[in-house]
């Protein structure tokens, strides 16, 4: 098929222009209307690239957090649940 | 002029077949209009002068003629003086590709569809050849690419696929009917994928100098085109069926150029999220996302990937860090899901409630649910939800013992009961009404929880509604749950309707000891049950012979 060629140069020009740009300027933009939201995972605009290709700035480490827990007993939330304890004898 | 530019293609493939070059032919069987190289237009103008449409003979004589040029299609030797069995499905799909480019109207995605069936079928046997098959390799993965957009472009065209279902109905079997257009796709596509993944004409283990052999290297392509159809027509069932035979016979993944490689993986972990196999999805989802280029041309990937991942994690209570949600993939995320995680975090279950109320009420609850999550994240969170909620009426109101009491850390558990009936009854006023009271609400008249009356016995005289009020009978079960699930640590006293912690010394708190990380535990609840690292559908390590590892250590010795 002729998609074949092009793949082939989609690959080269994906990967060139990402090492050129090392990822940062097209952290900056936010371009909703690409992402206007459809959950077709489309073909990949190239077939084959290196770990390199894939190295993010800081890594992928602290994307995470696995300890939330939520201790703050004077915000709203805690201080309307206090007042509702309080008014039936409930609180320390 | 007559009958020379079928010969010329002829002698085209010919030439490349007998020189191996697969790419060749697959620049040369070119099938979608518009063709860049005008010759095709006079390839098809001789076709339905020479070969017309309609007429019995044509592809009779078309197949003639492919064979006589073609002559690498008949029995010969190969390098090594070996016989090399006659390559008739090569000129039936030769014949099917020339049928298709005269008479294919892309306007007419119907009948496309129809003749691509055709094509791709008569392809598929064409890889089948042992050592000659896999020349047609790469144009059978270009075809099945095209065919799947047809069949996903025509899933959505409901009226088309009626048309299609009634032209079924007439000739078919029950089995075909029950068959939508896209799963008929993905079945035509699947004999291809399973030709190579259970390819014999290679090296053992199927790997040759670091890559896939022979049409091995076919295997994850074939394998995603399928998989993307079932999944963009809602058919997951079916990829069940394409996950057990890679893990039965398929070369280790890592060979796999990079976008094979993610591709397959997204669609193992989405499916392992539907499965409900949540710990397995996100391990799989992370490598996905960690191997994609951060290109902005793989953006659109990167975000689905991580929607995905952030779900499957949210639900193992492990949540997005704002480092996360800065990434340009994840624009508008943090919009979705830092209410969630603030409403889990808190306890907050009147803010839980509304946001995953099922009428989709609430601004992104129509989004998650075309995204197909809500309901996990409605229905997996919600006793996350009740864990913060005690943990925060413990913070508030439990009974921290002094130094020189020996009773433990405890909690009334009342006092829950008056939290979430609080909590329940906000949840149940229009947040019009929520807003306005400034978040006094119990400053006013209580509203009631909604009543609720089923649709069958609506209009009926002497039919009480059912108004759900928590009791303490409910939040302690609740919090028996919470403790079965390793959520909360302690134990209930029945009798004194307490939750009592023990071992807060040594966790360092009471508040610690009673509420250990959920992360932690969910996950190491779900290695545990998983017994394994290994997910299903992702094969890691080489597998000789092809075949499953057999362990016999529970096989009773012969004749015992």
């Amino acid at each position: 098929m002729s998609g074949a060629a092009q793949g082939s140069a989609a690959t080269t020009k994906a990967v060139t222009d990402d090492k050129s740009k090392n990822g940062e300027p097209a952290a900056e933009k936010k371009p909703a209307a690409q992402l206007e939201e459809d959950d077709e995972f489309e073909d990949f605009p190239a077939e084959d690239w290196t770990e390199e290709d894939t190295q993010i700035p800081g890594g992928n480490t602290h994307l995470w957090e696995e300890s939330w827990d939520d201790d703050d007993t004077s915000d709203e939330f805690a201080v309307q649940l206090r007042e509702e304890l309080k008014k039936l004898g409930h609180t320390k | 002029m007559s009958r020379q530019l079928v010969a010329t293609f002829c002698h085209e493939v010919n030439s490349a077949i007998g020189n191996r070059d697969a790419l060749k032919i697959r620049s040369i069987l070119v099938l979608e209009p518009p063709f860049a190289n005008p010759v095709y237009y006079e390839l098809i103008e001789e076709l339905r002068n020479e070969y017309p449409v309609g007429d019995d003979g044509s592809e009779d004589r078309l197949e003639a003629v492919i064979s006589a040029a073609v002559t690498e299609t008949g029995e010969g030797k190969d390098e090594q003086g070996l016989p090399v069995q006659e390559w008739r499905s090569m000129v039936r799909f030769l014949a099917a590709w020339l049928t298709f480019i005269r008479d294919v109207d892309t306007s007419q995605l119907l009948n496309a569809y129809q003749a691509m069936s055709d094509v791709q079928t008569k392809g598929n046997l064409a890889l089948t050849h042992p050592t000659q098959g896999i020349l047609v390799l790469p144009t059978l993965i270009g075809y099945a690419q095209i065919f799947a957009r047809l069949a996903i472009a025509l899933d959505r065209q409901p009226e088309l696929a009626q048309v299609a279902l009634a032209h079924a109905k007439k000739d078919k079997s029950d089995k075909d009917k029950a068959e939508s257009l896209a799963e008929k796709a993905a079945n035509i596509v699947r004999p291809g994928f399973l030709t190579c993944l259970n390819d014999r004409n290679t090296v053992a283990g199927g790997i040759k100098d670091g890559r896939p052999d022979g049409k091995k290297i076919g295997a994850y392509k074939m394998a995603n085109v399928c998989l993307k159809i079932l999944f963009q027509s809602n058919k997951l069932d079916n990829c069940s069926m394409i996950f057990k035979n890679i893990e039965t016979a398929s070369p280790p993944l890592h060979f796999y150029p990079a976008g094979d490689r993610v591709t397959y993986l997204y669609y193992l972990g989405r499916y392992h999220f539907i499965s409900n196999n949540f710990y397995q999805a996100q391990m799989v989802l992370q490598q996905a996302y960690n191997d994609t280029p951060i290109h902005e041309s793989f953006l659109k990937q990167r975000r689905l990937m991580l929607l995905y991942l952030l779900v499957a994690n949210l639900i193992l209570g492990r949540f997005p860090s704002e480092r996360l949600y800065a990434r340009p993939e994840a624009v508008y995320f943090r919009d979705i899901f830092h209410p969630i995680t603030q409403a889990i975090r808190k306890g907050d279950l009147e803010a839980f409630q509304r946001m995953m109320n099922l009428d989709l009420s609430w601004d992104y609850a129509a989004k998650l649910s075309r995204w197909k999550v809500f309901y996990q994240i409605g229905n997996c969170c919600e006793i996350m939800v009740y864990r913060s909620l005690y943990r925060r009426v413990f913070l508030l109101a439990g009974k921290q013992p002094g130094p020189m009491e020996r009773a433990p850390p405890s909690l009334d558990l009342n006092a829950v009961v008056i939290a979430a009936a609080f909590l329940e009854k906000r949840a149940s006023a229009s947040p019009a009404k929520a807003q306005a009271n400034g978040w006094s609400f119990n400053l006013q008249a209580p509203p009631t929880p909604p009543a609720y009356i089923d649709p069958d016995f609506e209009g009926m005289e002497n039919v009480t509604p059912y108004v759900h009020q928590f009791d303490i009978e409910e939040i302690e079960g609740l919090c028996a749950s919470l403790i079965l699930e390793g959520l909360i640590s302690g134990y209930i006293s029945p009798k004194l309707k307490k939750l009592a912690i023990l071992g807060a010394k040594k966790a360092g708190s009471p508040v610690k000891a009673g509420f250990p990380n959920l992360w932690h535990v969910l996950s190491t609840k779900k290695r545990e049950q998983a017994g394994t690292e290994d997910v299903e559908g992702w094969v890691k390590t080489q597998q000789m012979g092809g075949g499953k590892v057999v362990r016999l250590a529970s096989a009773r010795p012969a004749g015992s």
